[in-house]
């Protein structure tokens, strides 16, 4: 497992934030963040950081590791219904005894470490506010 | 006019004792005894989807070139991570334009050198964003969740998904090429490993090494290699995406381009990465009601390979596997479970869908 540290730099906005597009031309929302519309074309991009606030639509827990993200396992991961209106993919923390419909919130988390050099990556994970049904 | 001359592949298994180069030449020493003349192919074609990371080897289709004796011939590679529909779309666009008269296209890939756990780490650079590989996901953690809508979303039991890898064991027991030659109960099935709940070691396709190889000509000269050379009418691919709507646009645009209705009468292989990407794909092309389609598979004849779940999966070579295959049942010399029809369709994609060839072809 090797960790690049321009590469973790770069990506910072959508490993350290949330940091969502709006198009002014169409209205889309998406993440990551990138200059150009995925569904318009326009170059008329707003920057958004997300609240990091949700809805648990789904989780499962992942047993079967990728190398260098072994301490991790099992991994609970969640499909996570931002209260910007969109879906991603992200690992929960603190999930015992989660459940489907639960009101999250995203939480900066270690999500590994470089064995050769020590280096820590960090990211999002989403952990659970209240498991009680919720609507936004 | 497109035509396939001949096809070749080697058995699916852990090739320990062989290399990429090895398989790939093993393949082509069967292709060899079958064509009626020696081939020289104006293009060599890789799909590959791992022989760089996984087989620490760039520039394979110039070094297969040169191995197989095909110096001056143009060679490349077609990466497009687990859909070799791409490079099966290349080759017949390089000859239905005029531009080469001949494509050997070979499929290779091996994932026995590694440990799964890396192999893992792999397959998941295939996620569409960055942040989901930095955060650890994997392609089995979507194709979980996917899962896990299918089941709420239609009210079925995980003991639904068995259906699909009980009837590929029961097709791939037929299939001396097949990966993993046995039959799988329901029993088996759900007390298996769990790999992402709620999917088990039997809803994952078998990753295996193979190479297969497969002559295309223009149809002129199909019939120097061969008396009985196979049609390839046409190809559509799209790519989206990822859907958590339990549908799979990528698939349902290919259709829309491709024009036909695909029916029991077709003979089928389809990228079956997963139960759920089978169910999935098999309602997006019409061959099952949504939310049922995995109770209704003696309906149609599809992957009777075994598929991926047991004839095995080799990453980018896999639609060639499936393009061998079919060509062989619409000849008449498929060495497994036969199917009766005409006309065979290949449906290749990556293992979450989001880049989909289907290829039609005639006897």
């Amino acid at each position: 497992m090797r960790i690049s540290p321009p590469k973790n730099w770069r990506l910072k906005e959508e490993l350290y934030n949330i940091t969502l597009g709006k198009c002014q031309e169409c209205g889309s929302v998406f993440y990551p963040y990138q200059s150009i519309c995925s569904s318009c074309g326009s170059s008329r991009i707003e920057k958004i950081v997300s609240r990091g606030h949700g809805k648990l639509l789904a989780y499962t827990v992942s047993y079967q590791a990728r190398e260098g993200y072994e301490k991790a396992m099992p991994m609970p991961i969640g499909l996570i219904e931002l209260d910007e209106g969109i879906k991603i993919l992200a690992p929960l923390a603190d999930a015992e005894n989660v459940k489907e419909g639960a009101e999250v919130e995203a939480v900066l988390r270690r999500i590994t470490a470089d064995s050769s050099n020590g280096l820590i990556q960090y990211g999002i994970k989403f952990r659970v506010i209240d498991n009680a049904k919720y609507d936004r | 006019m497109v035509s396939i001359a001949e096809v070749s592949l080697v058995k699916v298994d852990r090739y320990y004792e062989y290399s990429e180069k090895d398989l790939v030449i093993e393949a082509y020493k069967q292709l060899e005894t079958k064509v009626k003349e020696r081939v020289k192919p104006d293009v060599v074609i890789v799909s590959s989807g791992y022989i760089d990371s996984i087989g620490k080897s760039n520039l394979s289709a110039v070094k297969f070139s040169n191995s197989l004796g095909f110096k001056g011939a143009k060679a490349f590679r077609v990466e497009n991570g687990d859909n070799g529909g791409a490079s099966i779309y290349t080759a017949y666009s390089l000859i239905k334009s005029g531009l080469a008269k001949s494509v050997l296209l070979i499929g290779i890939d091996k994932f026995s050198d590694l440990s799964s756990k890396q192999v893992n780490d792999f397959t998941a650079t295939n996620l569409l964003y960055d942040y989901e590989y930095h955060l650890g996901l994997t392609l089995h953690s979507h194709a979980a969740i996917l899962a896990k809508l299918y089941m709420k979303q239609y009210n079925v039991p995980y003991e639904y998904f068995a259906n699909w890898p009980i009837k590929m064991h029961e097709y791939a027991v037929e299939n001396p090429n097949a990966y993993l030659r046995f039959k799988a109960d329901l029993k088996t099935v759900i007390s298996s490993q769990l790999v992402a709940e709620p999917l088990r070691l039997f809803d994952i396709a078998a990753r295996g090494d193979g190479a297969s190889i497969v002559l295309l000509t223009e149809d002129s000269l199909a019939k120097k290699y061969t008396d009985t050379p196979v049609t390839l009418d046409r190809i559509a691919g799209a790519s989206f995406d990822y859907s958590y709507e339990l549908s799979l646009p990528s698939i349902r645009l290919a259709m829309k381009e491709l024009d036909h209705r695909i029916d029991e009468k077709n003979i089928v292989e389809l990228h079956d990465s997963y139960s759920i990407i089978a169910a999935l794909e098999l309602e997006e092309l019409g061959l099952g009601e949504r939310g049922k389609s995995l109770e209704q598979l003696d309906s149609f004849q599809i992957n009777y390979s075994g598929g991926l779940k047991a004839r095995g999966y080799i990453g980018g070579a896999t639609a060639i596997y499936q393009l061998s295959e079919i060509v062989m049942q619409l000849r008449g010399d498929f060495k497994g479970k036969r199917a009766v029809g005409e006309k065979g369709i290949v449906v290749s994609t990556d293992d979450l869908a989001s880049s989909s060839f289907i290829i039609s072809l005639t006897r």
